[in-house]
């Protein structure tokens, strides 16, 4: 079942987490509040597309912490700072930590939600990405040894004639195992294919 | 048997007399030819008798005298008078042997003769001028004494006369021994302002029994118009009848002393009022985040009642007004945070600054602050001071601020224990390379395991009267230095405080 995208809030803060899902309600961007990082991390699926809007000062794990361990997990959900402080070393190094963006509290509501529909729209292409390089990858993984063999020698730009040679079959088996790789990989041209190894991050020599 | 040989019983008497005396008698003409000489006499010079009849008195004396002895003869028998007779003096004699002697010298001129014969009475002295020597010897040893002593030494009569003051006396205050002594204390040394208080302790004093001491303080005046303070101990001196003869008294020159206390209770002040600053700002920094939550609520429900009316679709003829009150709102909650940010840089505003410095003599000085704390609190405490720790780049007030805080924390949890366990251990390392560690650590009662996450928050605080800011400030410097500081529970039991400071060296 897909999954829906959400906005999701981490703030120790009730007054704050209940006026932030009600304010991303009313612009229409379903939100789901936690009020500790460990009660957000219970949940959290690498699948679950969305954004994270973090308080940084926490009692138990920090926001810092909590991203910390999203960047261990290997997550890609972009976080939104938000900080009662407003201490700039602290934005600092959250942003070089990978953070989407920081805002000291209290904020403009069309700040957040711009910062929101930003970090939405980033996750999306972040996990389009991420899926067509899976999906590249499985039907990489589904051809045969041969057939990879085949796939690296065409996008090095040899011949059929010479691929024979090379492999020690006929031509025409060439031709076969050729067609079956378009086939597989799903690609209309030698050019698409080509662009496929690349993404893939195969046939480095080329 | 000189004298003349009539044997009355008379003579005989007198005879034994002279020479049963200890004393040398002998009796010259007035040409200076001795007459008579006794038995003492011979004794004294090692002449008998039959050696010296005759002969002038002369060669009894030294050189010196006997040359002088014939003009002092002369003049007295020109002019008649007299420059010993009936007085007496010291004067040296000589024995046979050559040695010479003193004496004391008696001359008496025998009654009616003429021309005039003399009685010489020589008492030998030597035995008392080697007393009266060894008497001098001490008496210069003991004021040798007097004059090294770095104290202030006085002795009063008991109407205040300065009857003895040392060197070191004179030093301080700038006078003469000569120009002290005999005169009323009070009148030389005193001034005005602390006349009553000394006239009151030398009364306390007179009031009690000999050897009891009193301890008291005040003010001198140097010639040169400075004050000295003068710490005292003092002792009343009584005759063998108990009377009062006077006052003894040792003083110790405080003043310096006394500068550098009030310079260390000074420089205590100055950290006492960074720590307030700091105290402030974090306070500020607290206030604000506490504000600026329930302001960033205020927004949001604001902006979101603004957006649900306006998606809702304006349709009422007050939502105008109504979509306006929601946007004001939402732009006064943003207007009250823009003036926290303001005010807390305000208060922030205090910059580090760097200077060299030696991490252990902090600490030093911070334990000597805190040293009546300390005592007061019997604890031990002790240093386990790193010997090769490097001077570094450092900010002595707001890194003492952050070893007072802790060392304080410190000593009121060891309050807390029995007296044998208030050990304070005050532990400073280096790593080799880029980093200094202070450890504070105590064997109090530690922190309980549901604080441990929050004793750096501000306003959490396990004392009654604490403000919950001490460890909050104490990280947000050592974070402010690029520092950590952070609570382990020691070992032992009890709290471990562990301060890492980035080693910078200087611009060497």
């Amino acid at each position: 079942m897909a999954r829906q995208t959400t906005v999701f809030i981490v703030d120790d803060d009730d007054a704050v987490r209940g006026s932030l899902r009600l304010l991303l309600k009313s612009a229409g961007l379903p939100a789901v509040a936690h009020a500790s990082a460990q009660e957000f991390l219970d949940q959290w699926h690498p699948e679950q597309p969305g954004c994270l809007i973090l308080d940084v000062r926490m009692p138990g794990m920090s926001g810092l912490e909590l991203q910390s361990e999203l960047n261990r997990r290997g997550a890609i959900i972009p976080v939104i700072f938000i900080s009662g402080h407003g201490d700039i070393p602290m934005a600092v190094e959250a942003i070089q930590h990978g953070a989407f963006d920081f805002l000291p509290k209290p904020f403009g509501d069309k700040d957040l939600i711009d910062r929101v529909q930003r970090a939405l729209a980033a996750d999306a292409e972040n996990r389009k990405t991420r899926i067509e390089k899976e999906t590249l990858r499985s039907r990489y993984d589904s051809l045969t040894p041969r057939e990879q063999e085949v796939l690296t020698l065409v996008t090095q730009g040899k011949a059929n004639k010479v691929m024979a040679g090379d492999l020690g079959v006929s031509q025409r088996t060439v031709e076969i195992h050729r067609a079956r790789v378009m086939e597989k990989m799903g690609a209309h041209s030698l050019a698409q294919l080509v662009r496929m190894t690349i993404d893939l991050e195969i046939n480095r020599e080329i | 048997m000189a004298l003349n040989p009539e044997n009355s019983a008379v003579q005989r008497d007198l005879q034994a007399l002279l020479d049963a005396t200890v004393d040398a008698v002998v009796v010259i003409d007035a040409r200076g030819r001795i007459e008579s000489f006794n038995r003492a006499g011979e004794r004294l010079f090692g002449y008998s008798q039959g050696e010296v009849l005759g002969c002038n008195v002369s060669m009894l004396m030294t050189d010196i005298d006997r040359q002088a002895h014939d003009s002092y003869m002369e003049r007295y028998m020109g002019t008649g008078v007299a420059h010993i007779i009936g007085i007496g003096r010291e004067v040296d004699a000589r024995r046979k042997d050559g040695s010479v002697f003193p004496v004391f010298l008696s001359v008496g001129q025998v009654p009616g003769s003429d021309p005039p014969r003399f009685v010489g009475l020589l008492h030998d002295i030597t035995l008392r001028r080697e007393a009266m020597a060894s008497i001098r010897r001490e008496r210069d040893r003991a004021n040798l004494y007097l004059e090294i002593a770095q104290v202030f030494l006085l002795a009063l009569s008991a109407e205040r006369r300065v009857q003895l003051v040392n060197r070191k006396g004179c030093d301080v205050l700038g006078r003469r021994e000569m120009d002290i002594l005999g005169r009323d204390w009070l009148d030389v040394a005193v001034p005005e302002d602390q006349r009553d208080l000394v006239l009151a302790e030398l009364a306390a004093l007179a009031e009690r029994p000999m050897h009891e001491e009193r301890y008291f303080e005040h003010e001198v005046l140097a010639t040169d118009g400075r004050r000295r303070l003068i710490a005292w101990r003092c002792l009343a001196m009584r005759n063998a009848s108990g009377e009062l003869i006077g006052y003894f008294a040792s003083g110790e020159d405080v003043t310096d002393a006394r500068r550098d206390a009030e310079d260390a209770a000074l420089a205590q002040q100055r950290i006492t009022q960074v720590g307030r600053l700091a105290t402030m700002g974090e306070m500020a920094a607290g206030i604000a985040h506490e504000l600026n939550q329930p302001l960033a609520a205020i927004a949001n429900y604001a902006n979101a009642a603004l957006r649900m009316t306006a998606t809702d679709g304006v349709t009422a003829a007050g939502d105008e007004d109504l979509h306006l009150a929601l946007h004001q709102i939402s732009q006064q909650a943003l207007r009250a945070g823009e003036i926290i940010r303001r005010l807390r840089a305000l208060v922030q505003n205090r910059e580090t600054r760097l200077e060299l410095a030696n991490l252990n003599e902090l600490i030093v000085e911070v334990l000597s602050f805190l040293q009546s704390d300390i005592r007061h609190g019997e604890v031990r405490v002790i240093r386990e001071l790193g010997v090769d720790i490097p001077i570094a780049l450092l900010d002595k007030i707001q890194i003492q601020q952050i070893l007072l805080n802790l060392i304080r924390n410190a000593i009121e949890a060891l309050t807390e224990c029995p007296a044998p366990n208030r050990e304070l251990r005050v532990a400073s390392r280096y790593d080799g390379e880029s980093n200094l560690f202070i450890e504070i650590i105590d064997r109090g009662p530690g922190v309980p395991d549901e604080l441990i996450s929050r004793i750096f928050d501000p306003f959490c605080t396990t004392k009654a009267t604490g403000t919950g800011l001490g460890l909050a400030i104490s990280r947000t410097i050592a974070e402010a230095h690029q520092g950590r500081l952070f609570y382990e529970p020691a070992q032992e039991g009890g709290s471990r405080f562990i301060l890492q400071l980035p080693y910078r060296r200087g611009n060497a």
